[in-house]
């Protein structure tokens, strides 16, 4: 299966006037990343989840990988960020710049003891992102009213919630997301969706796994079923 | 050569060849080395019978030192081409190190008692011994703590060579502790000091002492091939029930 | 900058979290008033011992939080943010070490000095113990970074960090506590033994990241 690049997509987006997207750190043209995939083979624990995958995903796109539990989904994820290397094949982004991935995996990334607020500060201030972003960021993952309370006093929704705004603040081209609605409610799923819309308008790629159904527009889905995979390789 | 060698199958077949010859020699050595070290060599003037214990005591200190030589390179092998063998050998070289350090602890206990008057004593090389068994503790106890096979190798690997490095800062450091001490006699630069008599059973002793080490890890690292063999043929077939039932 | 946001946030979380310096400083405290019951109250025995005990039980208190320094990341999902900010794992490490050195670490040395005047030391025999310890602290903290790195997330984390570390903080025990000694003895060893001090802190300053590096890519994986 090949995933197609639509360079015709994204920059139609560009063209849609979309203020809140202006002030948030998304990729400008110069830093858009594609990730390709060649005869990826993943294994875990001496069993091969994923034979021979190829895939190409650029700038404005929305890959989806789904499948059953112990398909490989976060297996490839975890391959894509760089965590693991293939036993086979290669995962190459292109431009190589470190510090341009935001991940969001099962655990949030949050510290108990550290108010919304100061995470957020130190994570733009890490990637080397203006501290003004960080209010307006809040407002849109709707966190604002959370910012001095210690994240581990949050409900799993609202930790969920901190931690896509980090997305949001990280200055990356890649979103790798596993499973990032589990917990929300259908409102935040929206608030969600819509950054997604934003980010990939302006040239990020977001690469997600998923359960549930998650109806961003033009995504690509990727199976990792037996069947799938089967008629992939056959192909 | 390494990628040679690191064909599980080739490598099988050359121990399977060498590990009757490597035993037999075992055997030969101690046959040899045993009675002429323990019965026939002459009794020191000064440490009377109690100088037997050398025989055993010297070469296991020597062992576990080589051992955790052997140790540390096979994990900057491992560390750096990911071969399994050379994991297998490091695998097969920890316990059988340790064996030989606590051997050598014990000894120097018992040989302790005769000449300083006490079980035990804070000489430098009989710390720097303990604190080499402690590192082979350390190592065993976190490749026996990770579950997963594969950070099992890699943690064991950089754990070994962090303790290489060490190894000589630790031992400048003990000697520096406690500077009254004897200075090595049998390895030196102006030649052995240790009369002739005695380095003869003392040489064939070591020389046994090696070749047992040799046995034991290849023995070992057979086993563990077979194992690991086993398990991915117990693994095909749970999938392939999987695959069935998923049906 | 990056490193330096990184070191500020470690400090403020180290300094808050897990009771921040009083549990390794009770823990120190608790050996160094232990220890003389079970010796006995004889002054001269307790002055000779001092140094040792006194830097042992600093090296004991340096292990005691040690599960905690990369622990949490690995169980919380930070790890990984670490590894992908392009700040690089060994920076992160040895920003983390240190910042632990400073937040939760820094009694130990005043501590060495309180408890050098009631083990019977002279003054200036116990501000050299406490000079010692002060030089040792990052390397100790720093080798049981390296431990903690390998023993992240696994159970029994603490017990496993202690068999690691304790050998490889050999040298750093053996000399922190040597210039005390010497110090005390009026031996003129006391400068030697606070520069190779020194030297191993700065040995593990340059090793211990690059170590704990190898060991969380190796738990990433």
């Amino acid at each position: 299966m090949r995933v197609r690049r639509r360079f015709g997509v994204w920059t139609q987006r560009q063209n849609r006037p979309n203020s809140a997207a202006m002030s948030l750190p998304f990729p400008t043209a110069s830093d858009r990343a594609t990730v390709r995939a060649s005869s990826v083979t993943l294994s875990r624990g001496g069993r091969t989840l994923v034979r021979d995958l190829n895939f190409e995903a650029g700038p404005g796109d929305a890959l989806v990988i789904t499948g059953p539990n112990g398909a490989g989904k976060t297996t490839l994820l975890r391959a894509i960020a760089g965590f693991i290397h293939p036993d086979g094949g290669d995962i190459h982004i292109e431009p190589a710049v470190t510090g341009r991935i935001a991940f969001l995996g099962h655990a949030d990334g949050l510290k108990p003891g550290e108010a919304v607020r100061d995470a957020l500060s130190f994570w733009s201030l890490l990637q080397g992102v203006d501290s003004a972003v960080v209010e307006p960021v809040m407002r849109r993952m709707a966190v604002a009213h959370l910012e001095n309370r210690a994240c581990g006093t949050l409900s799993a929704g609202q930790r969920r919630r901190t931690a896509i705004a980090r997305l949001a603040l990280s200055n990356a081209s890649i979103w790798i997301l596993d499973e990032p609605t589990a917990p929300l409610d259908a409102k935040s799923r929206a608030r969600l969706a819509d950054l997604i819309a934003d980010f990939r308008a302006s040239g990020g790629l977001v690469i997600a796994t998923t359960h549930a159904a998650l109806d961003w527009p033009d995504q690509t889905q990727l199976d990792l079923t037996e069947a799938a995979t089967a008629a992939r390789v056959s192909a | 050569m390494w990628s040679y060698f690191a064909n599980p199958e080739r490598f099988d077949r050359l121990a399977a060849a060498m590990l009757p010859w490597t035993w037999g020699l075992t055997v030969l050595l101690f046959a040899i080395g045993l009675p002429w070290a323990l019965v026939f060599s002459p009794a020191d003037y000064q440490q009377s019978e109690t100088v037997r214990i050398m025989y055993v005591h010297v070469p296991a200190a020597w062992l576990a030192m080589a051992a955790y030589a052997g140790l540390g390179v096979s994990s900057f092998v491992y560390f750096i081409w990911r071969h399994n063998l050379a994991d297998l050998a490091a695998r097969a070289l920890a316990p059988a190190g340790a064996v030989f350090a606590f051997l050598c602890l014990v000894t120097g206990a018992l040989w302790g008692r005769p000449m300083w008057g006490a079980w035990w004593v804070w000489d430098a090389r009989l710390t720097s011994m303990l604190v080499l068994f402690l590192l082979y503790l350390g190592y065993m106890a976190l490749r026996g703590a990770i579950e997963d096979e594969k950070l099992r190798a890699r943690a064991g690997s950089i754990l070994a060579m962090a303790g290489l490095i060490n190894l000589p800062i630790i031992k400048f450091s003990v000697d520096w502790w406690n500077t009254l001490h004897q200075p090595a006699s049998v390895i030196r630069f102006d030649g052995p000091t240790i009369h002739a008599s005695k380095l003869w059973p003392l040489s064939i002793m070591a020389l046994a002492f090696t070749v047992l080490l040799t046995a034991l890890v290849l023995t070992t690292m057979r086993t563990m091939i077979v194992e690991r063999r086993l398990e991915r043929l117990e693994r095909q077939r749970e999938s392939r029930l999987e695959a069935e039932a998923a049906l | 900058m990056s490193a330096m946001a990184l070191f500020a946030r470690e400090v403020r979380l180290a300094w808050a979290g897990g009771g921040g310096p009083a549990g390794p400083a009770a823990f120190n405290l608790a050996a160094l008033a232990l220890a003389p019951l079970a010796i006995g109250p004889d002054a001269e025995t307790l002055a000779a011992a001092g140094p040792g005990i006194i830097t042992f039980a600093a090296l004991l208190a340096t292990l005691q939080p040690a599960e905690r320094i990369f622990g949490e990341d690995v169980a919380d999902g930070t790890l990984e943010l670490y590894a992908l900010s392009g700040v690089g794992l060994a920076i992160a490490s040895l920003m983390k070490a240190l910042a632990f050195t400073l937040a939760v670490f820094w009694p130990l040395p005043a501590l060495a000095f309180l408890g050098g005047l009631a083990y019977g030391l002279e003054p200036v025999s116990a501000l050299v113990l406490s000079a010692g310890l002060l030089l040792a602290a990052p390397g100790l903290a720093l080798v049981a970074a390296f431990a903690g790195a390998l023993a992240a997330g696994l159970k029994r984390a603490g017990l496993l960090i202690a068999l690691i570390a304790a050998p490889l903080q050999v040298p750093l025990l053996v000399f922190a506590a040597g210039a005390g000694r010497a110090a005390m003895d009026g031996t003129p060893t006391v400068l030697p033994n606070l520069m190779m001090a020194a030297a191993f802190t700065l040995a593990a300053l340059v090793l211990a990241p690059l170590g704990a590096a190898a060991a969380l890519r190796a738990r990433l994986e």
